[in-house]
């Protein structure tokens, strides 16, 4: 990565910095559209929109109080069949960026023709909290963002720790930048290009940005560690397990927005579960009782199984649950234990493969179960014995 | 008799057509014998065993879920065995994070001529269950 960036002016807010320069961005052809959290115009929410006229940036927002719909899905369902013909700038939250780039490993998006933008994140609201005031949510989403308070955050971003630049094209750092500017960082040969095309010279070190991110990082590190270490405690075992879960009223919300989950038949929905009364009852008559309809746990274990490799812990399970189950905080756990087996970061970067994808021929030896010499069982004691008896 | 040595464990032992499968044909032609509960599953290779075929018999009513397939180098398909032992560490990370006993999954080579090794590690694996007793997720209703 260049270490050095530029620096833009902002003295009214970082939010108008960054639309006026994607304006400019806009205008002069560097871009032909932007993929852009716009406010709805019934003002209680915001959606994702491929903006092609500069005219319409009014109501856009690159850092929204809240996250309807998690970016990467925008951007695998604008790219999924492939990279398009004009030059696209998703403007995203680093944990959507770094969504993007796990779907685009899994082929669900392409990034050639796109150019990942990202701020640096002070987290995002519950949908449910800014749901009944948005007009409130929203001061209070900036008063807190300004002073990087995470308290009335979600749960899942107070303990997060990717908060800065992922492996997009372009950053935007508001970490440790003069009162009235904000750094563009270029991550890409793709974003040094624009930031050329824009005539903006790399002229700015960055080292109070990275010194304030690294000091960030450490205390969400730390805080990231408590949290899990509590959590831990509640969900242990069978019985912890279960009360966790014991409310899900299996909706497969959590499923649906999830970015990751992105097969087309999701097993969980498939007819391999879809079972004739017989299969039931037997399980009924073994387990003394089946809770309906069934697979409840199954299905959050075997989600789990089935994406947390690739989870970015983007909370957006969490604010899909009807029933507020803590979906984001387990998977985080889950990710995070899952992923250092592998030494996978997800979304860290588009060369890493994915682990289920990639081995290695000496690896995980812990996992095989080691045989030195015979095993002398009951079997064979019996054996032995039955020879004595003759 | 105490209540452990009374209770007989319902065992899973998932093997691979080639080898794992093998093993047992090898340790039939021997007529060597395993526990009658570990009941053998077949499937094609062990690197396309879906993750979910571990943990639902753990849910369902298994209270072991052993799995076998090549030794490295031996793979059928090249390197099915390599991907089935990151998904068993998937696995055993996911239900060791959950509290849920991944000492109730076990995974060991067995090669197509190895009956001894196939019949040991039922064996073995039976009187390690036996000795952890019954898998509490089995007998829970509200799974």
């Amino acid at each position: 990565m260049n270490n050095k960036g530029a620096i833009l002016p902002a003295e009214d807010g970082v939010e108008s910095a960054v639309i006026g320069w994607l304006k400019e961005a806009l205008s002069k052809k560097v871009f032909d559209a932007l993929l852009i959290p716009v406010e709805v115009p019934a003002g209680d929410s915001f959606a994702y929109l491929l903006l092609r006229n500069p005219a319409l940036l009014e109501n856009a927002s690159p850092l929204p109080p809240v996250m309807p719909v998690q970016g990467a899905k925008a951007i695998s369902r604008l790219t999924m069949r492939g990279n398009g013909s004009k030059r696209v700038a998703a403007i995203v939250r680093p944990c959507e960026a770094r969504a993007a780039i796990e779907l685009t490993k899994l082929e669900q998006a392409h990034l050639d023709n796109l150019w990942l933008i990202t701020v640096d994140c002070p987290g995002v609201l519950p949908l449910s909290d800014y749901l009944e005031d948005p007009v409130a949510g929203a001061a209070r989403f900036a008063e807190a963002s300004q002073r990087w308070d995470r308290a009335p955050m979600r749960p899942v971003c107070q303990i997060c720790h990717h908060f800065s630049m992922p492996a997009s094209d372009l950053h935007i750092g508001t970490l440790g930048s003069a009162e009235g500017t904000v750094f563009v960082i270029p991550g890409s040969p793709k974003g040094e290009r624009v930031m050329e095309n824009l005539g903006m010279p790399l002229d700015a070190a960055l080292d109070d940005w990275a010194a304030r991110v690294k000091e960030m990082e450490e205390v969400q590190r730390e805080r990231r560690r408590q949290a899990h270490t509590d959590l831990k405690a509640g969900i242990a075992g069978p019985d912890g397990l279960l009360d966790v879960f014991s409310s899900c009223i299996n909706c497969h919300n959590c499923q649906r927005v999830c970015p990751v989950c992105y097969c087309r038949q999701c097993y969980f929905e498939s007819a391999a579960l879809k079972l004739p009364p017989e299969n039931y009852l037997a399980r009924a008559g073994r387990k003394g009782a089946l809770r309906f309809p069934p697979d409840t746990l199954l299905f959050h274990i075997g989600r789990a199984s089935h994406m947390v490799l690739s989870c970015v812990s983007c909370g957006t399970c969490e604010d899909a649950c009807p029933m507020s189950i803590p979906v984001a905080q387990v998977f985080s756990l889950l990710a995070d234990r899952a992923q250092e087996t592998f030494g996978y970061v997800a979304g860290r970067s588009l060369e890493d493969p994915l682990p289920l994808v990639a081995y290695e021929m000496d690896e995980l030896h812990q996992v095989e179960q080691p045989y030195v010499e015979t095993y002398h069982g009951l079997q064979i004691a019996d054996c032995e014995q039955e020879v004595q008896d003759a | 008799m105490s209540d452990k040595q009374e209770f007989e464990p319902r065992i899973i032992y998932i093997l691979c057509s080639w080898c794992g499968s093998g093993g047992g044909e090898t340790a039939a032609a021997h007529h060597l014998h395993y526990p009658e509960n570990v009941r053998p599953y077949r499937v094609n290779c062990t690197g396309a065993l879906p993750t979910v075929h571990i943990i639902r018999p753990l849910i369902e009513g298994a209270d072991g879920v052993a799995i076998s397939g090549c030794h490295p180098g031996d793979c059928h398909y090249n390197d099915g065995n390599f991907r089935a032992r990151r998904r068993v560490a998937l696995v055993k990370s996911i239900l060791d994070t959950l509290d849920l006993e991944p000492e109730r999954v076990w995974f060991r080579y067995v090669a197509h001529g190895e009956g001894r090794r196939f019949v040991d590690t039922a064996t073995e694996f039976n009187d390690h269950i036996k000795k952890l007793g019954p898998n509490p997720l089995k007998t829970r209703s509200d799974t």
